[in-house]
């Protein structure tokens, strides 16, 4: 134990090791995360740094049209429809995230548990997740239909995904109820990498279940909040074909399941203007972004344990 | 093992009431309940696929007249069998390199030191953020002129690795303590055979949940799919499924049928790999 | 030895010399494969287009057809093979798309192949043949067409004593109270009115009024004529002798047909095949479109989509000789010879059943705008929703939509 920490603690005595042993440590860093930069720089990265440039551009199917400097950001900063997806997209997120997390945890420690059956509850949870977001989608609005199984279970006549004031809640409702179970596994891994000695010692201390979770899982689950966390805000920042599928591509009745990508997808296949489309991915990228900045302070240095 | 640490910890705690036995089966009809509504569309969709067309437009759960067709008509009329075998060899491949890239990267970004990784792993992040629609068209032009559109190289290439996938195994390893890296380098092992013989074995929860998680993505994903495997020989699944869904008509019973034969093997893979979540990986023991 | 050698030797010679011959001889016209492009409406249409294709096979032995239908998001992957300059040969494009893709320079110009060709363009009904004409030039040929008739419940027509079609405005009214008052639909409404741009439209039009004007420099949304239009068709609502298929719990206006929501519809000839497979018990009747009155205020919309060639396509003659094939006379006969499509040249006859729809030939206009244009018509619909929902008037939407309009025609 000495010499491993002797080694690798820098000073004097074998600077000439620690420097040797760093620069490998740091090309074996390269090394491994080499292909991966890769395939992001070539089918990520690229076509970023492609939509900052030709959002500048009145752009088309065939390139350039014509220079138009930040045009295409001041004609989305006074549209309407715009203004619209974003605000529908803000508060789909924050009303999703927090559920999803919330119920993908639950779900996990529920699932954690010696109880009887618990394979089956994992597989319960987790089955609207295996099924793809067309297919699940077709079944949600049928179920959601004004003559639809819900509206016979709850009574009335709402027809949820065509009324303005319900249609983006009932997206909300449908996506929390099909990533809830991938958040679960998320948790469940997290879940089963706390030691259990962990465990014993708060049984020893007769601590109560309740106590347990919150003063001593909940706490070592953090790398795992930070990971569900993000990965919840990006995917519900980025919430499409749902959207378009309930709203028949429209984003309607009146805008109100409009999204961004919805939007950005539309301008871009639709009016064919790629320039203003890369504009809003630009800008929602930017926003993304802030929000995983924010969310790295609030979740602190996870490294540091 | 969790589950004998949970008995031992039970036995150090006196005995409980029968208030507890009711809080148990409130507890587990409160769970069978949510389970049943989880359910409900998968119990749905299989009713409909048992449907006449007809049938379908009203809502009933027990189908009547009650009939195989939909079943016979989406083996026979689509080849399923080749759909299936496209998109379990694509799921295979993009699994298992999600797996070892991501794996790979992820450990790197987790317990490696060089200079610059806060940067790179921003943007690693930064490429999540990015959706599709966008960037489709650059890189569908990139594959073209590369010739490797309508094949499974230009698919399988955009999906080696994904940040989602890379991200979660970094964040896993972070939460394995150094002692096992540190035993290994005792022993002279270097940097590749740490990561492959000793935290690659201990990222087992974490491998289990990215295997199902990328298959079920590949296995699901239509997008792609659609743009870049366009002609017949090389159609998956959901772009094979896509045939039943016509402009003005959609044939439900024959599009449920055709999508429970498609989620089976997703279903299978899922109930194979969760027992893995059993077997815990951390046990008590090994210390420093 | 030597002699066996010798022998095979020349044999092998003799051989190659053969088959060398042969090859040289053996002087086949050279096949070339062309691409055809579209999306599936249903297996009835696809099972059509084959026999065209085989038709056009046997009369160009030359010539191969492709045929892979695109089964997901058509626009999104033709606008994709369009920016990597590989489009397929021959491609469908919707009468709405048709503008952008015209004016992004995506589609071939067909008036040189239309010469050389010797091509006859006359037989074409004319508004639909000018919806894939761009500043002066033939982009594409329409491959067929369809418009809005009137479909009624036969047994609750009967029920409220109404014996023939309603023809105008006023019999649409007429028949709408009837069978209001005789209480004919119970659990409904007797008219299924979309809030949709692309129905109410041809009120407008019947009402004298129209979108842009002829020369697709401004928006003509603003007008009374238009007004008049929406506020006719929304009275029926008010009146409570309609209601919109949401309001009456179904997905579209075909649905309430067919679960007996509704006694008058108007819808396309799509509906047919859909009331035969998915609502078999259900009679109905369909009849044309009706007119403001009876000899004047004739309208009704033109939904078509072209075969067109792409400016980067591989094999622009063949690609050529298909698409004069498709919609000359003979590709056109076999194609809608089952009933699955609407012909759109006149020296083609329709089939009885789509004989109420394609009365209105002379007087469809084609669903297209201008360049640009998606954003308003998106916007033109929500707002037209919010009408209907009474959450905004008249007069505000037709002046937003004006602006969106003018906006958009400007290069927005």
């Amino acid at each position: 134990m000495r010499t491993i920490a002797t080694r690798l603690r820098p000073g004097k005595r074998g600077a000439a090791t620690v420097g040797g042993a760093r620069l490998r440590e740091a090309l074996v860093g390269y090394a491994f995360v080499l292909l991966p930069m890769a395939v992001f720089g070539v089918f990520f990265l690229y076509p970023i740094g492609y939509a900052i440039y030709i959002s500048f551009f009145d752009w088309g199917i065939y390139g350039k049209i014509a220079s138009v400097g930040t045009h295409n950001y001041h004609y989305l900063f006074h549209d309407h429809v715009f203004g619209l997806a974003l605000k529908n997209t803000l508060f789909f997120t924050f009303t999703v995230v927090p559920i999803q997390m919330a119920l993908g945890l639950a779900m996990a420690i529920v699932v954690n548990q010696k109880i009887r059956g618990r394979a089956f509850f994992r597989s319960a949870f987790y089955f609207p997740s295996l099924t793809s977001s067309a297919a699940i989608t077709a079944i949600a609005i049928f179920i959601l239909n004004a003559d639809g199984l819900l509206n016979k279970i709850v009574g009335g006549h709402t027809p949820w995904f065509e009324n303005e004031s319900t249609a983006l809640w009932s997206i909300v409702g449908l996506i929390s109820w099909t990533t809830s179970g991938t958040m679960m596994l998320f948790y469940l891994a997290a879940l089963q990498s706390i030691p259990t000695d962990v465990y014993e010692a708060a049984a020893i201390d007769n601590t109560g279940t309740w106590r347990t979770f919150w003063k001593i899982t909940f706490p070592l689950l953090k790398p795992a909040h930070f990971f569900v966390a993000v990965v919840s805000v990006i995917g519900a920042m980025k919430v499409f074909d749902q959207a378009f599928i309930v709203s028949h591509g429209t984003g309607g009745p009146n805008n109100s399941t409009m999204t961004m990508v919805l939007y950005l997808y539309r301008t871009a296949i639709y009016d064919v203007h790629f320039g203003r489309a890369a504009a809003m991915g630009v800008l929602l990228l930017v926003i993304i972004m802030a929000f995983t900045l924010i969310q790295r302070i609030a979740f602190g240095r996870p490294e540091v344990q | 093992m969790l589950e004998t640490s949970a008995v031992a910890a039970e036995a150090l705690i006196p005995p409980r009431a029968t208030s507890e036995r009711v809080r148990t089966l409130l507890t587990y009809t409160a769970l069978l309940a949510i389970s049943a509504l989880f359910f409900v569309p998968f119990l749905w969709a299989v009713s409909t696929s048992f449907k006449t067309l007809p049938q379908t437009a009203y809502f009933h759960l027990l189908p009547h007249p009650w009939t195989m067709a939909p079943y016979r008509e989406a083996l026979s009329k689509f080849n399923f069998a080749l759909y299936m075998r496209n998109s379990a060899f694509l799921a295979a491949v993009i699994t298992a390199s999600n797996v070892f890239l991501a794996g790979l990267g992820g450990y790197a970004f987790a317990r490696l030191r060089f200079p610059g990784r806060e940067v790179l792993f921003l943007l690693v992040l930064s490429t999540l953020m990015m959706p599709d629609q966008l960037r489709m068209v650059p890189v569908f032009v990139m594959l073209t002129n590369w010739h490797l559109v309508n094949s499974f190289a230009s698919y399988i290439l955009i999906s080696l690795v994904t940040a989602g996938n890379l991200f979660f195994m970094r964040q896993y390893f972070l939460t394995i303590p150094k002692d096992f890296e540190e035993a290994a380098k005792l022993d002279g092992a270097g940097y590749f055979k740490t990561f492959w013989r000793v935290m690659l074995p201990l990222a087992g929860p974490a491998i289990a949940a990215v295997t199902i998680l990328q298959f079920q993505g590949v296995w699901n994903d239509f997008f792609w799919p659609n743009l870049l495997l366009q002609d017949t020989a090389h159609y998956v699944l959901t772009t094979g499924l896509a045939q039943f869904v016509f402009q003005y008509q959609t044939q439900w019973n024959d599009l449920m049928a055709a999508s429970l034969i498609a989620i089976a093997p997703i279903v299978l893979l899922f109930i194979f790999f969760q027992r893995y979540f059993i077997s815990g990986v951390v046990s008590a023991g090994v210390k420093g | 030895m030597r002699t066996s050698l010798g022998v095979l030797l020349a044999l092998a010679v003799a051989a190659a010399a053969l088959a060398a011959g042969a090859s040289a001889g053996h002087r086949v016209a050279k096949v070339t494969t062309v691409t055809l492009t579209g999306w599936a409406s249903s297996p009835a249409e696809t099972a059509s287009l084959q026999d065209t294709i085989a038709a056009f096979e046997k009369a160009y032995p030359a010539i191969k057809v492709n045929y892979s239908p695109i089964n997901g998001d058509y626009a999104t992957s033709m606008i994709a093979k369009f920016a990597a300059r590989t489009p397929p040969d021959v491609f469908y494009v919707d009468s709405s798309v048709f503008p952008d893709w015209a004016k992004q320079g995506a589609l071939l110009p067909l008036d040189s192949y239309v010469k050389k060709t010797h091509f006859n363009t006359t037989a074409f009904y004319p508004k639909l043949l000018n919806a894939f004409r761009y500043q002066g030039h033939l982009y594409g040929f329409p491959k067929d067409w369809s418009s809005l008739g009137i479909e009624v419940n036969s047994a609750m027509m009967a029920k409220a004593g109404i014996t023939s079609a309603p023809k105008t405005w006023a019999d649409l009214n007429a028949d709408a109270t009837k069978l209001n008052n005789t209480n004919a639909v119970p659990g409904g409404k007797p008219v299924c009115l979309s809030a949709d741009w692309a129905r109410l439209g041809a009120f407008v039009f019947q009402n004298g009024g129209s979108f842009l004007n002829a020369t697709k420099t401004a928006a003509t949304w603003n007008t009374p004529q238009v007004a008049g239009a929406v506020n006719y068709y929304l009275s029926y609502i008010q009146r409570g002798l309609a209601a919109t298929p949401a309001q009456l719990g179904v997905g579209w206006c075909g649905e309430a047909l067919g679960k007996q929501k509704a006694a008058i519809i108007m819808e396309g000839p799509w509906v047919q095949p859909y009331m035969s497979s998915t609502f078999p018990d259900v009679g109905y009747k369909v009849y044309p479109m009706v007119s403001k009155g009876p000899t004047k205020g004739f309208g009704n919309w033109a939904f078509t989509v072209s075969y067109s060639i792409g400016r980067d396509s591989p094999h622009k003659n063949q690609a050529w000789t298909l698409l004069s094939y498709l919609t000359g006379p003979k590709g056109m006969k076999v194609w809608t010879s089952k009933g699955v499509a609407m012909s759109s040249r006149s020296d083609v006859k329709p089939l009885p059943s789509q004989q109420p729809f394609a009365l209105a030939a002379p007087y469809s206009h084609p669903w297209q705008f201008a360049p640009g244009f998606h954003t308003v018509t998106d916007q033109a619909g929500n707002e037209l929703q919010a009408v209907f929902d009474g959450k905004e008037s008249v007069a505000t939407m037709l002046q937003n939509i004006q602006s969106l309009a003018t906006t958009a025609l400007h290069g927005g």
